[in-house]
């Protein structure tokens, strides 16, 4: 079981090391100039714009500009804003505590709405708890989050005002971006475990223990559930990445502070630096949640133990 | 149901895990939120007295000379104070200055100073300052920023005691002191600059009425009112220290959140109303809407003059009367924006208003002028010469700010009818696509200035050495005229100069003028006093909260 788990942590690096080089190269093939974000280009004489682009090392040929980058990234530095001159990783540190706490909310929004759903739907197959469960998942995958995200900020905040539209200080301002989330992620979760319940019900062991005379619900819940679990989990873990892709959306409407706003702003300023670092350390991130969803099969699936 | 205690532990974790990192993200707040009430100090507590301003926004810096994004401008305009300053009249007062002169070669000017100011780290404010200023300002080994092009053409400072300084010019400009108003070419605290090096874009410190507390990145950003402050310049009433204990500029990007912030009470302010809120806002009694037209160039559509078959002027007259502004601005901005109607906005100095309304939409003499320079329409509609279709290639940065990208296909629709085929290029790399390459018929910009002096970069003749203007446009006679008027000391004739500049712009159809950006503030009815500077930048010494 080490060696799997080593083996599997070499191929995350192998992972990250790829999505490094990725980025790097697209970015550079982007085209535009990060001069454009520091200088305006209507006023700027060449002279400044070819000093800053010196300065910033953005005339030297590609490998070497990737060198030095990697370089100093293998020295625990991200580089500086292009912006403003801030160091990159003390950015995302600042940032993380605030998405980490909007993903995982998220997640376990997803999971409380998705799971119950799902099981109950699956039980009362075609009755009305079925129908509203299939809606919700139906609604849940469909809705653009800035438009579910929106909708929420609407009721609940402008015409209820129960809860604040935005800030991101303290666990009111999480409950709305977090739904927001949870929901998307929520739809996915119903549907999946909807239907492998239904796959497992009528699988052959369920109907030896009910024949052993098994309350039915020792089955559904000992048995069924934990045998659906297992596609459900595969599938939170990639959840995790559509939920950091969802923050952006999230933390955008809710003007949260968080990596999905550094992102999308740094994309937009084309400030080189930030947005390698952010996508960076999300690889790592999304590395290390695979690596635990792994590891978590083998407390569930007693024959994924044994061949780990 | 050994079981279903892990799961519950696992959820049970999750949650803790949740809790505890959302109170950790909240405790940061309010520390240093604290932090910044204890610096307040002195009792000055008249309570609850903070002004919370939705930005659109995140600014990249508040280092003046350093960014170039108006939103920047709106908070760092409250921490820092400029040597003079420009009122509606266009007449220029003192503020850090008390008097100046200038040379009769127009030259130099010299500046009596203020001795009693201080910057906020306690440092005295003096002639010293003034030139670590300016020359930093034009140094480009200590910041690269677009205030040089402001300061320009300013050489060097001499000082000729602790409170008089002289500044030097490469030749005479009747716009310089006019663009010593803006605030991007603020005075700095030296100290401050010194003690931050390449940081002080996160630790400003100037004069101002207000002084930096916190920027909580993409979350806020707090300045508290400076209880020293007594030279106020004559745009604002309250001479003295702000009413408010502090400002708190929240940055809200998303247009829904940033509205409804205001109408649920989490801000006070919000600005960049986007027009369908516009009209709610004016229609409901608790809010009020703030509308100041910004100065300078209004968003133009310039046309290269350089590519055929624009560089006819019959050619540019078909664009003149076949582009219906009107319709453009009113489906747009639902009667929110003004149409502009020349190369300068109102209220700058020597705008020509007579040119309002002179020009109108008129099909025929388009069909007729493209007839007449040979373009014959074909079966579908568009026109062609030598084999040739008329094409007009429409080059716009993304995003769709202010609705640009809608304006972009309204002209292709317009100009569709008088068999113009406009081929529209959305691209982020403006630089390469139009300043490098010049592959363009229409491009479109906008400039806030306060000095007509600004329609020198954009309508005289390049230089040889010098990269090209967004027109491409060379004529003799408006050379001459802008040249004049950069350096006429009578304001009367200098007012001709300018109004004759936009007649021959206008004459020679070297650009649609499109409209005047409207900077919009939505505030609850509580806040008063609440003004603008001449370039639209909000000024918060006057404002109360009233309860």
């Amino acid at each position: 079981m080490v060696r799997a788990v080593v083996g599997r942590f070499a191929t995350s690096l192998l992972v990250i090391l790829g999505s490094c080089i990725l980025v790097f190269t697209i970015l550079y093939l982007l085209p535009g100039d990060p001069v454009d974000t520091i200088l305006d280009p209507s006023t700027a004489t060449p002279e400044m714009i070819a000093n800053l682009r010196h300065q910033l090392g953005v005339d030297q040929p590609f490998h070497m500009q990737f060198l030095n980058y990697f370089g100093k990234l293998l020295q625990g530095d991200f580089g500086k804003s292009l912006l403003n001159a801030d160091p990159v990783l003390p950015k995302i540190w600042v940032n993380l505590p605030p998405t980490l706490a909007l993903t995982l909310a998220g997640s376990a929004i997803s999971v409380i709405i998705g799971v119950l759903l799902g099981v109950l739907s699956a039980i009362h197959r075609n009755k009305p708890i079925d129908i509203i469960a299939r809606l919700v998942g139906l609604f849940g995958i469909s809705m653009p989050t800035f438009w579910s995200g929106i909708l929420l900020l609407l009721i609940f905040s402008i015409h209820l005002g129960w809860l604040p539209a935005m800030g991101s200080n303290g666990w009111k301002t999480l409950v709305l971006p977090s739904l927001t989330l949870g929901i998307v992620g929520a739809g996915f979760i119903v549907r999946m475990v909807r239907n492998s319940m239904l796959e497992v019900i009528n699988e052959q062991f369920i109907v030896t223990l009910r024949s052993k005379g098994l309350s039915e619900k020792v089955i559904m819940y000992r048995h069924a559930l934990r045998n659906a679990l297992i596609p459900a989990i595969t599938m939170i873990g990639m959840l995790m990445g559509e939920m950091l892709a969802g923050a952006v959306v999230s933390e955008t409407v809710f003007s949260r502070q968080g990596i999905g706003r550094l992102i999308a702003d740094a994309i937009m300023a084309k400030d080189l630096p930030v947005v390698q670092g952010v996508v960076l350390f999300s690889a790592i991130m999304y590395v290390i949640v695979n690596l635990l969803v792994d590891i978590s099969y083998t407390f569930i699936d007693p024959r994924v133990r044994r061949s780990v | 149901m050994k079981r279903t205690s892990r799961y519950a532990n696992m959820l049970a974790l999750t949650l803790s895990l949740v809790l505890v990192l959302s109170a950790c993200s909240g405790n940061g707040g309010a520390n240093s939120t604290n932090t910044g009430a204890n610096a307040a100090g002195g009792g000055q507590a008249a309570e609850g007295e903070d002004l919370t301003y939705a930005l659109a926004t995140s600014p990249d810096s508040l280092d003046p000379h350093k960014s170039g994004l108006a939103v920047a401008s709106r908070v760092y305009r409250g921490i820092f104070d400029n040597l003079v300053v420009k009122l509606p009249d266009n007449t220029i007062k003192p503020w850090l200055a008390t008097e100046w002169s200038f040379s009769e070669d127009g030259k130099s000017y010299t500046f009596k100073l203020r001795k009693d100011v201080k910057f906020h780290d306690g440092t005295p404010f003096n002639a010293e300052a003034v030139k670590f200023s300016y020359d930093r300002i034009i140094d480009p080994q200590a910041v690269v920023g677009n205030a040089a092009n402001l300061l320009a053409p300013y050489e060097s400072s001499q000082v000729i005691d602790e409170y008089t300084i002289k500044l030097n010019l490469k030749r005479p400009s009747q716009a310089f002191l006019s663009n010593l108003t803006i605030p991007a070419v603020a005075i700095v605290s030296p100290a401050g600059v010194k003690k931050y090096g390449d940081q002080f874009g996160k630790h400003p410190v100037g004069t101002g009425p207000f002084k930096f507390v916190k920027w909580d990145e993409n979350a806020e950003i707090k300045i508290e009112r400076n209880p020293d402050y007594k030279w106020a310049p004559e745009t604002t009433e309250n001479k003295g220290a702000p009413y408010l204990d502090s400002v708190t500029f929240k940055i809200v990007p998303e247009e829904a959140t940033r509205i409804g912030s205001v109408q649920s009470g989490q801000a006070l302010a919000a600005e960049t109303v986007p027009p369908q809120n516009i009209l709610t806002l004016k229609s409901d009694p608790n809010f009020q809407l703030l509308q100041v037209n910004t100065l300078g160039l209004p968003y133009t559509l310039f046309i290269n003059q350089k590519k055929a078959p624009w560089n006819e002027l019959k050619a540019r007259q078909a664009l003149q009367y076949g582009i219906d502004v009107g319709t453009i601005v009113k489906t747009l901005y639902l009667g929110t924006y003004e149409q502009a109607w020349s190369s300068l906005t109102p209220g700058i100095f020597a705008y020509d208003k007579s040119l309002e309304n002179g020009l109108q939409p008129d099909a025929n003499k388009a069909n007729q002028l493209l007839d007449e320079l040979g373009w014959v329409k074909g079966a579908d509609g568009f026109r062609v010469k030598d084999g040739k279709r008329l094409t007009l290639h429409y080059v716009d940065g993304t995003p769709n700010r202010e609705k640009r990208n809608d304006i972009a296909a309204i002209i292709q629709q317009q100009l569709k009818k008088i068999g113009v085929d406009v081929k529209i290029e959305i691209t982020k790399d403006v630089a390469t696509v139009v300043y490098t390459n010049g592959n363009y018929d229409f491009y479109g910009n906008s400039q806030v200035n306060v000095d007509p002096n600004a329609l020198y970069a954009f309508y005289h003749t390049a230089a040889p050495n010098q990269r090209p203007t967004l027109p491409n446009f060379s004529n003799p006679e408006v050379d001459k005229l802008l040249e004049q008027g950069a350096i006429e000391k009578d304001d009367a004739k200098r007012e001709e100069i300018y109004k004759k500049v936009q007649q021959l712009i206008r004459d020679q159809a070297v650009i649609i003028p499109i409209y005047v950006f409207p900077y919009t503030v939505g505030a609850a009815k509580s806040v008063q006093g609440l003004k603008f500077d001449l370039v639209g930048y909000p000024l918060f010494n006057d404002v109360r909260i009233q309860k």
